[in-house]
């Protein structure tokens, strides 16, 4: 048993070495058959090349393809905003996919860009005028610093304020504020200040500065609305508030201050914070000279810093704007008119140079007629506002409603009578931001639909080819013109794991480089939308090489992919891969230990492991809190390590089912059936091994006994036809002394034994032959369809002659209708001839011969036929050995016959598909034969 | 008379066979083996020969194959070999009898004399006359009611006769015995009966040269009865 295991796996090489061996001997063959007249045989070659580069060309296509779509998702995204260098900031203008416009001044991204100038420009007016005297920076310029901070708000009803040179503003702004701390008796504040406060109050009709009001000190506490003046935001710090009233001494700190008692009854210092006067009012006033409440100082105190500070911010924005539309810097021109009391306000970067330009030369005309010459239309875009004419008139997309939103953000700085026009030239001499969108646009917003559709046809092909491809990989014809799946040197060289890492290498090395090139390109190729962020040229090149690293990326990767198809379609998946070659050893190692071990190794460890390893896992399972990830863990390997047991349990089982379905068509008598012994293991593998070894005994055994038995037909055949021979000459010369006249009585008598032995002789050999011929099964039958009564007559007819001459009487009985037979005519004449024979040499003389024609009663689809006689001698014998070859019913009898009559008919009759049977009561002898009916 | 070479490398047999012949005035050669027959055929003028198969040297089916190539004498082949298979080579590569050992002189004389008669005497009857009825060497003449089998006349009865006419007037095809029965005595036949078959037997007992193995009139067991088209 041992042995026959060891050997096990040595079979299995040495079958996987004559696959080996077959498929190198029809390569051989093939290489041939090559070598014959192959023209046919190099065009099909050629065909499967032209196959091969087909698709290879294919796939080339398809990388092409996602490189395309890579360009057009790009060109989209490109197209799907612009960056702009706006004022002050740097913008990515969107331009929707949507938007239909064929021309870029009325696409929704000019219009924006306009209406941002737009509104950049009314700031810059509102500024101007706070900084400029007919159209100059003007230093000089007075600034009520309380009434600009309350510019966007109304004014309180009365306030206090000093008046400032703006660049004494703007200078004090950017030298700092300085404060100094002074320790003074309440006298000598009070002297600080001056004796009245002057207030300002605030007209009906908001214009500032109209009446003067001067306070008295004692009066200003008494009116608690100045209190309410304090400038939000920036408030003086360490300010003390004294009061002095009622004797009663008390001191009310703000913020961190410090309060300083006196131990006097009545005096005591206080700390005042001041600022330092760098710079005098227009009036050459220090700012204490304006109140005379510590409040009210503080309060405008503040209120100068406010607006130091803000002018200081609008000065510098001022200044940028200034520079950043200044008439070289932009395309853009505006013209801003304001018509005040004190004369006519001009705001504008139109330069001299302008004149000449057809874009711009009709802003003046045009904010005195309030009408644009045609001309201008068709260079220019631009907008004209109008508020006290009511009139709008533009060519862009801006609508009033938005204009006048922008001009009403700053509606104290814009009396109605201002007219707004801002225009761009169209041919964009300078590279602004319009420019920029221009460029863009022609660059890509005219390709966007283009470009969605390129990627929709790209994304599509690609995906086509690539389900084509799939489809088709490997598939190619071998040398006879069959489809087969061709594998390349790769798939077969490296096997599935080596494969699949040295993909993954590939997908990190093309992960590395992509992050690299991202990096180095400076995209974030999380969101691809932001290549519109990027300017030219810089987006082109990141598109192109873009385009050509998805090109290569694809290309390997689908080098890989297709390989992993072409070995799944070639089935090689699994069978060339380490993994196989690993289990493959793993298992038969197993197995060589399981098959090499003990009956009580081989049921009762592993059973108790099994059990063992339950219990374990069970225990694992309980002891930790249920629901743990441990247990859920635990308990899943149980049910695996089951189901696997009971997959075993099964496949054990299946295979011993096998080996009895084996044993069963073996019984059944296909001796030639070997159980398959391919996918079996162990104790099945021994059995059905030795049921095979039984099968094959018996089948040989059996083999070997038909060889015998044919092999003494053949012995019979030649030894007879070596005795007719001389047999031919005995019988010749015998007839030749009968005709010798003999008178003697004697020597006649012996001349008739001689005719009748040899005569006998002959009939011995031939029948000799039939037999073992018959018995050897080495005859042809032509089977057709015989009619029983006919044959019967035919015969009754033939042996007419013999049956008068023993006084026979036949009678026949047919009991059916159609006696229709199935077998070999000449045969079965053989058969009833030599029955017929039989009767006529021992049935008794003058009796009868029933003959009966009837179905068969015990088997369905066949007839019966019966022969009944009367036996001329007592039958002492088996019925049985009547139909063994040399047997007679009466052995003494040796005149007649060759004893092998019966025997002949009836193996001739089973060999006909039918039964020959013999009864024997008393001297009743009976032949019961049946025959298949012929199917109609 | 004619002359026959007899070849077979049993010298007894060959003896046995020429005492036959002798009796009936034919000429006798006589060869023990293939090579020799053929010698013989060449120097003398044979009309008939009767070989045997298992010889030394050259055997008789070479040997007939030989001789086929250019005589087209009757040759009869006598041999032990009494297989089906042997007698169907025999005949197929050019013997016109097929003798099995050990065989009845006399049915080989009569063979002999039949095939002999078919070769000398072959076509010589008007073929024009259409009550003329011809299977190979069996011949009816239905205006003269004269049947001759290899120009020898057959005596028969009236039924035996108007059987082999019907037979032979539809050479190859089958009757069974009911038909044979409603065409010869116009009746219908009711019940089995075997006095047709009784019929066919003498017919051919008178027909045949061995009724046992027909030439003519061919027994199909269970079918019925058939003259075999030559």
């Amino acid at each position: 048993m041992g042995k026959e295991e060891t050997n096990r796996p040595g079979t299995e090489e040495l079958e996987e070495r004559t696959a080996e061996r077959g498929a190198a001997a029809d390569g051989e063959v093939m290489a041939a058959d090559a070598a014959g007249p192959s023209g046919e045989k190099r065009k099909k070659r050629a065909g499967k090349k032209a196959g091969g580069a087909g698709r290879k060309f294919l796939g080339l296509a398809q990388h092409i393809a996602l490189a395309v779509m890579v360009i057009a998702v790009c060109v989209v995204a490109g197209a799907s905003g612009f960056r702009v260098d706006a004022f002050q900031n740097t913008y990515t203008l969107g331009y929707s996919l949507y938007d239909q416009s064929k021309n870029y001044e009325d696409t929704g991204l000019f219009t924006g860009m306009f209406g941002w100038v737009f509104s950049d420009v009314v700031r810059h007016g509102v500024m101007s005028g706070q900084m400029e005297t007919d159209g100059r920076f003007d230093g000089s310029k007075v600034i009520d610093v309380t009434a600009y901070n309350y510019r966007q708000t109304e004014l309180p009803a009365q306030y206090v304020t000093a008046e400032y040179r703006l660049e004494d503003l703007l200078k004090w702004q950017s030298y700092g504020f300085e404060t100094r701390t002074e320790t003074m008796t309440p006298e000598q504040a009070a002297a600080f200040l001056s004796d009245r406060t002057r207030l300002t109050i605030a007209s009906s009709d908001g214009t500032d500065g109209s009446a003067e009001v001067v306070v008295t000190a004692s009066d200003s506490r008494a009116d608690d609305g100045l209190h309410q003046t304090d400038v939000s935001g920036n408030v003086l710090g360490n300010q003390l508030w004294v009061y002095t009233d009622g004797g009663g001494t008390y001191a009310e700190s703000t913020d961190d201050g410090e309060a300083t008692y006196t131990d006097e009854d009545e005096d005591y210092l206080e700390r005042n914070n001041l600022l330092v006067n760098r710079y005098l009012t227009v009036d050459g006033g220090k700012l204490e000279d304006y109140v005379s409440d510590w409040d009210l100082y503080y309060d405008l105190c503040n209120q100068v810093k406010t607006a130091a500070n803000g002018l200081a911010y609008n000065y510098k924005e001022y200044l940028e704007f200034n520079n950043f539309y200044q008439a070289d810097n932009t395309n853009m021109r505006y013209l801003i008119v304001q018509e005040t009391d004190e004369g006519r306000q001009i705001f504008t970067n139109l330069t001299a140079q302008d004149d000449g330009n057809p874009a711009f030369a009709c802003a003046e005309e045009l904010m005195k007629t309030g009408t644009l010459a045609d001309e201008a239309a068709v260079h220019s875009r631009y907008v004209y506002y109008d508020p006290a004419d009511m009139v709008y008139e533009t060519n862009t997309g801006i609508d009033e409603e938005t204009v006048r939103g922008i001009v009403q953000g700053y509606d104290y700085a814009y009396p109605e009578t201002t007219k707004f026009w801002i225009g761009v030239d169209t041919a964009y001499p300078v590279g602004d931001q319009f420019r920029q969108g221009f460029l863009g646009f022609c660059n890509y917003g005219v390709y966007l639909w283009q470009g969605v559709a390129a990627a929709l046809i790209a994304g599509v092909l690609y995906l086509l080819l690539w389900f084509y491809l799939t489809c088709t990989a490997g598939r190619t014809t071998d040398e006879e013109g069959n489809r087969c799946v061709g594998l390349q040197p790769f798939d077969r060289a490296v096997p599935t794991e080596g494969a699949l890492v040295l993909a993954c290498g590939a997908v990190c090395i093309g992960l590395g480089v992509f992050v690299l090139l991202t990096d180095l390109l400076g995209i974030d190729p999380t969101s691809p939308w932001e290549i519109a962020d990027m300017t030219e040229p810089a987006r082109t090149w990141s598109v192109g090489l873009m385009a050509v690293y998805v090109f290569l990326a694809d290309w390997i990767a689908m080098s890989f992919f297709y390989s992993l198809v072409r070995r799944i379609k070639a089935r090689t998946l699994w069978k060339n891969s380490y993994a196989r070659r690993l289990a493959g050893r793993a298992s038969r190692f197993g197995w060589k230990v399981y098959d090499n071990s003990d009956i009580v190794l081989r049921t009762w460890l592993p059973y108790a492991a099994f059990v063992l390893f339950n219990i374990a896992l069970l225990l694992i399972a309980f002891v930790h809190d249920s629901g743990s990830f441990l247990c859920w863990f635990a308990l899943f390997v149980l049910m695996a390590v089951d189901l696997f047991v009971g997959i075993v349990l099964f496949r054990n089982a299946k295979e011993q089912q096998e080996i009895v379905e084996g044993i069963e068509t073996i019984a059944g008598g296909a001796l030639e059936h070997q159980v398959d012994t391919d996918r079996l293991h162990g104790n099945n593998l021994t059995l059905a091994n030795s049921v095979n070894s039984i099968g094959k005994g018996i089948k040989e055994a059996v083999e070997t006994s038909m060889k015998d038995e044919r092999m003494k037909a053949d012995l019979i055949t030649n030894v007879s036809h070596d005795i007719k021979t001389p047999l031919t000459s005995i019988i010749n010369y015998v007839d030749l002394i009968k005709r010798e006249e003999v008178d003697n009585e004697r020597i006649r008598g012996y001349i008739k034994v001689l005719d009748e032995k040899s005569q006998r002789l002959k009939q011995l050999t031939d029948d000799l032959v039939e037999a073992s011929k018959i018995s050897s099964g080495n005859i042809n039958l032509h089977f057709e369809k015989i009619d029983l009564t006919e044959l019967m007559n035919q015969t009754l007819g033939e042996f007419s002659e013999k049956f008068e001459q023993k006084r026979l009487t036949a009678v026949m009985n047919v009991n059916v209708k159609k006696a229709v037979i199935e077998a070999d005519s000449r045969r079965i004449w053989r058969v009833i001839e030599n029955l017929f024979n039989n009767i006529f040499k021992y049935a008794l003389e003058g009796t009868r011969v029933y003959l009966t024609i009837d179905n068969a009663p015990a088997q369905d689809g066949h007839i019966e036929l019966s022969v009944k006689n009367i036996s001329a001698m007592a039958l002492n014998c088996n019925p049985d050995e009547l139909t063994e070859r040399f047997i007679r019913g009466d052995e003494s009898r040796t005149t007649e016959g060759s004893g092998l009559g019966l025997s002949i008919a009836k193996n001739l009759t089973e060999a006909q598909g039918g039964t020959f049977e013999i009864r024997l009561d008393g001297d009743l002898f009976k032949v019961v034969m049946t025959f298949p009916a012929a199917k109609d | 008379m004619a002359n026959i070479l007899v070849c077979d490398d049993d010298r007894e047999i060959v003896d046995a066979i020429e005492i036959y012949l002798l009796q009936e005035g034919y000429k006798i050669y006589k060869a023990y083996d293939g090579e020799q027959a053929i010698r013989i055929l060449k120097e003398q003028q044979i009309h008939l020969l009767i070989i045997d198969v298992m010889m030394p040297k050259l055997d008789g089916i070479h040997a007939t194959l030989k001789i086929r190539e250019y005589s087209s004498i009757p040759i009869i082949i006598l041999s032990a070999k009494s297989e089906d298979n042997d007698k169907i080579l025999g005949l197929n590569i050019g013997a016109d009898d097929y003798v099995t050992k050990p065989f009845n002189p006399l049915e080989l004389v009569a063979r002999v004399k039949s095939n002999l008669r078919r070769y000398t005497t072959l076509g010589n009857l008007n073929a024009d006359n259409n009550a003329l009825f011809r299977v190979g060497g069996l011949c009816i003449d239905d205006d003269t009611k004269e049947v001759t089998v290899d120009g020898e006349t057959v005596r028969l009865t009236p039924i035996e006769y108007n059987i082999l006419l019907l037979l032979v007037k539809n050479c190859g095809r089958v009757f069974s015995i009911s038909q044979i029965y409603e065409s010869i005595w116009n009746e219908e036949a009711i019940g089995a009966d075997n006095t047709v078959a009784v019929h066919i037997r003498h017919i051919r007992e008178k027909i045949e040269i061995n009724p046992k193995e027909p030439r003519y009139l061919k027994v199909v067991w269970g079918v019925g009865y058939k003259i075999e088209k030559q």
